[in-house]
């Protein structure tokens, strides 16, 4: 065994994954290497090293576990109270829920849940109410060349934002999240005070879940209620775009009517 | 869910921006909790979500790690501190972040999984969906790497025997 060989094999000789004919070779090779004794213990102390400084990091694990409980409960249809104090009776009343439909999920019992958000929707949902209703502590773009050149990034047309906000829309700000697998361009709109969210990506050759509610500019409106959030969503040529509002289904669909005329 | 800390180590270190990790993990826990019904039990339930943290980092994160990553540890102005005593001979936090960071996606990866996460080589290389000898490869690379970058900061390893072994054969 010569050194390349030695230091490849060390991790699984540490984790005892080595037969015992390569075990043998590895050892005979240490006993007789001047530097891979020592590289491997640097090895360790870097790795050791890095461990302690990874784990000494605070890591708030708790807003993406509540990210993903409330995305479960807005697909299973249910509605999450907007903020609950952490570990009240009310939480635990919720966690039980959210445990029960994982149990029935796991069991093959979807169905039993009743009525089901498609997940996209729901996705959507959760988005706007933890990053614009609560105001999650996220990144932000409002200067027109950053948001152009996310737009780009997207294939989403920057004359679409700028049609957008040529009503009484007012345009707020921007970022790109992740839904349901997918990269949208999160834009924020507000008019009379309150804060609506349009998520547009490129679209792709699947249509939009669920019945269509109304035709509007020969355009197809889906609507659905996630939770506290109502969702409008249409599709143009080029893209699919879903509102969101916390005030109501109107709300979310007056403006969808608008964005579907306008992009 | 006991196991997100780790997921979200791991996904900060291999996505551009911490919203964008917090968005990963999001998206792995969904998509477990979906196909929880795939899931074999008494299989490793850990070494299950972070084959899924990474399936949804490389089909669908591709385009936001899109060039070269080099992820930032910690934000601005927090360096993380060493957790002892100043101690001369421990090697810096701030050295061993920087070195971290200038591994490529798939050295930093292993390093992680199995310095940080403790997961066996055969665990990564189910985890990673790869053959194990390429993770053993990557890792032996991404250990030399470090070596390179943090040997002069790094405490003197060479035992008593190993330098009288090397005087004798000098010797000689």
């Amino acid at each position: 065994m010569n050194c390349r060989e030695a230091l490849q094999v060390a991790p699984l000789h540490a984790s005892g994954d080595l037969d015992a004919v390569t075990a043998a070779a590895y050892t005979a090779h240490l006993e007789t290497c001047p530097d891979c004794p020592q590289k491997i213990e640097r090895d360790a102390y870097f790795a050791a090293r890095l461990r302690e400084i990874v784990l000494s990091e605070d890591v708030d694990a708790e807003a993406v576990n509540r990210r993903v409980r409330l995305q479960i409960a807005a697909e299973a249809g249910k509605r999450v109270p907007a903020s609950e104090p952490r570990r009240s009776r009310r939480w635990v009343s919720v966690a039980a829920g959210i445990a029960a439909a994982l149990l029935l999920f796991a069991l093959g019992y979807r169905d039993l849940l009743g009525r089901h958000i498609p997940a996209v929707y729901a996705a959507a949902a959760t988005d706007h109410r933890l990053e614009v209703v609560e105001q999650a502590r996220r990144t932000w773009f409002d200067n027109p060349a950053q948001i152009e050149a996310l737009a780009q990034q997207e294939g989403v047309p920057m004359q679409a934002i700028v049609a957008l906000a040529s009503g009484a829309y007012h345009f707020e700000h921007a970022r790109l999240c992740y839904l349901d697998g997918r990269i949208y361009l999160h834009l924020v709109f507000s008019i009379d005070g309150h804060e609506l969210s349009v998520y547009l990506r490129q679209r792709e050759a699947q249509s939009l879940p669920g019945r269509a509610r109304e035709i509007d500019n020969g355009r197809a409106l889906h609507a659905a209620d996630a939770g506290h959030e109502h969702v409008a969503s249409f599709q143009t040529d080029q893209l699919t775009a879903m509102v969101v509002s916390d005030q109501s289904a109107d709300a979310a669909l007056q403006f969808a009517r608008f964005a579907s005329t306008v992009i | 869910m006991p196991h997100t800390q780790g997921l979200l180590r791991v996904a900060r270190r291999i996505t551009p921006d911490p919203a964008a990790a917090e968005d990963l993990v999001q998206e792995t826990l969904l998509r477990a909790w979906r196909s929880f019904d795939r899931f074999q039990s008494g299989t490793n339930a850990r070494a299950w979500l972070f084959r899924i943290l990474f399936n949804a980092c490389y089909t669908q994160g591709r385009k936001l790690r899109a060039g070269p990553v080099l992820v930032s540890l910690h934000e601005p102005g927090s360096e993380p501190k060493p957790q002892h005593d100043a101690a001369p001979s421990l090697l810096d936090a701030a050295a061993v972040t920087r070195a971290i960071e200038e591994l490529s996606t798939e050295h930093r990866a292993v390093l992680l999984l199995g310095a940080v996460e403790g997961f066996t080589c055969r665990e990564m290389a189910e985890i990673l969906a790869l053959p194990i000898g390429t993770v053993m490869s990557r890792l032996s690379r991404a250990r030399q790497a470090l070596r390179e970058r943090l040997g002069p900061a790094a405490p003197n390893f060479t035992r008593p025997e190993h330098s009288a072994q090397c005087a004798t054969k000098e010797a000689s």
